[in-house]
């Protein structure tokens, strides 16, 4: 008799079939897929925002680093109503166009894309943060008003 | 005389029908003024209330679950998985979180709100998560059809509000994390004690009886936060908005189109 332990393998391998023939769906997922132990630095143009629930991303067209050639990542975040209590988010906040430097936790794949730690608008000077844990005090109007 | 006799048996017949046919049907009163002034009383649970994901965390490592051998035994394949770097998508079809797993591991913002005989939860997520927990005194149904968040009676013990939900769908997963879960396997019983600890937080006292994953009944508290201020007001969450994005057809019209995403829940990153 297979253990339950097979059955869930057998069934991982099978949706992990399934993903690599792009039928996933996504939600609310861990991100240990980024490792959070490096943090890494782009710097270039936003090419996309895709302001939406479950997770709002942006695709940057940049260089991690230097003599390295520009190239398309993608920057994975939480979802709008967490960005926006995360402070200064909007769906306008951060636009096609602008240059930005952004902090990041890259894919452990190698692949180009990373977790979005912080992200500063060159322009402006302007740093906005997607960490979802920086909001867990209650009342943070009352902090900001101080 | 005899015609009175027979339209008495008749009166007597109709009357004792009319009775059956009440105790079948259930009529939900409409609420009274002292109904509704009634809610005044209770205490203030308004605003947008987040979950301390820190504390969910930490409870992950030093609050486990009593669970039976195979689950022990698939909760630490996944706990490997997820420290290796290759998180179980247990969340990742877009489907609710589900009781208890809402309460336990979500990432997303609730509101609370009061209505005679009611207490209703809203999440900023999966487009429809929404408890409904029956304050009026009404007893559980005695079969009741399995959903995602069960079937929830509630009473008010002083400024804690006791909710008793039964009829949990067997595929809801009992969660510690995001990663890390087992699906309760049915005839689970979920007891919770809700109330304010101080001004802005709340905290869920969760009892999971889950007989067919656990050795014995489990018990953890969840806390949420409180914000108040406009901007933080709850937004609308389709999950399913992430399987697409915004595009043109060939008319100009403005639809969606499908986007790709991997297995462990991200789109698909540039090679």
């Amino acid at each position: 008799m297979r253990s339950l332990l097979g059955k869930i393998i057998a069934a991982g391998l099978i949706f992990t079939g399934l993903g690599l023939l792009n039928i996933s769906a996504w939600a609310h997922h861990s991100t240990t897929m980024f490792d959070h132990a490096t943090s890494v630095t782009i710097t270039g143009e936003v090419k996309e925002v895709q302001w939406t629930n479950p997770h709002v991303a942006i695709f940057i067209y940049g260089t991690v680093k230097d003599g390295e050639a520009p190239a398309l990542w993608l920057m994975e975040m939480t979802s709008p109503g967490n960005l926006i209590r995360a402070g200064g988010w909007s769906r306008n906040a951060v636009k096609k166009g602008d240059k930005v430097v952004v902090n990041f936790s890259p894919l452990r794949s190698g692949d180009k894309g990373g977790a979005l730690k912080k992200i500063t608008l060159v322009d402006s000077g302007k740093s906005l943060t997607a960490d979802i844990r920086a909001q867990e005090r209650p009342n943070l109007q009352e902090e900001e008003s101080k | 005389m005899r015609l009175v006799k027979v339209l008495l048996l008749t009166a007597i017949a109709l009357a004792s029908l009319g009775a059956q046919a009440q105790t079948k049907e259930i009529v939900n009163p409409a609420p009274t003024a002292k109904d509704w002034s009634d809610i005044a009383k209770l205490p203030d649970w308004s605003g947008v209330w987040n979950p301390n994901i820190t504390d969910q965390d930490k409870q992950a490592k030093t609050n486990m679950p009593p669970w039976k051998p195979e689950a022990a035994e698939l909760i630490q394949f996944q706990l490997k998985e997820e420290k290796a770097g290759r998180p179980t998508p247990l969340f990742t079809n877009c489907l609710p979180e589900a009781m208890p797993a809402w309460m336990l591991i979500t990432h997303n913002a609730m509101e609370i709100l009061f209505t005679p005989g009611r207490v209703t939860m809203l999440g900023e997520s999966d487009g429809d998560r929404l408890r409904r927990i029956y304050t009026d005194g009404r007893p559980h149904p005695d079969d009741p059809d399995p959903t995602f968040h069960g079937h929830s009676i509630g009473h008010w013990e002083g400024e804690t509000l006791v909710v008793d939900t039964i009829g949990v769908i067997p595929q809801a997963w009992l969660a510690i994390s995001e990663a890390a879960g087992v699906p309760n396997n049915g005839d689970m019983h979920i007891i919770e004690r809700i109330h304010l600890q101080g001004k802005d937080v709340l905290h869920d006292d969760l009892e999971v009886i889950a007989p067919n994953v656990l050795t014995k009944p489990w018990k953890t508290t969840r806390i949420f936060f409180r914000q108040r201020a406009r901007k933080f007001d709850i937004v609308e969450g389709v999950c399913l908005e992430g399987y697409n994005k915004p595009d043109k057809d060939k008319y100009g019209n403005d639809i969606f189109v499908p986007i790709q995403h991997e297995v462990g829940g991200n789109r698909v990153p540039p090679k």
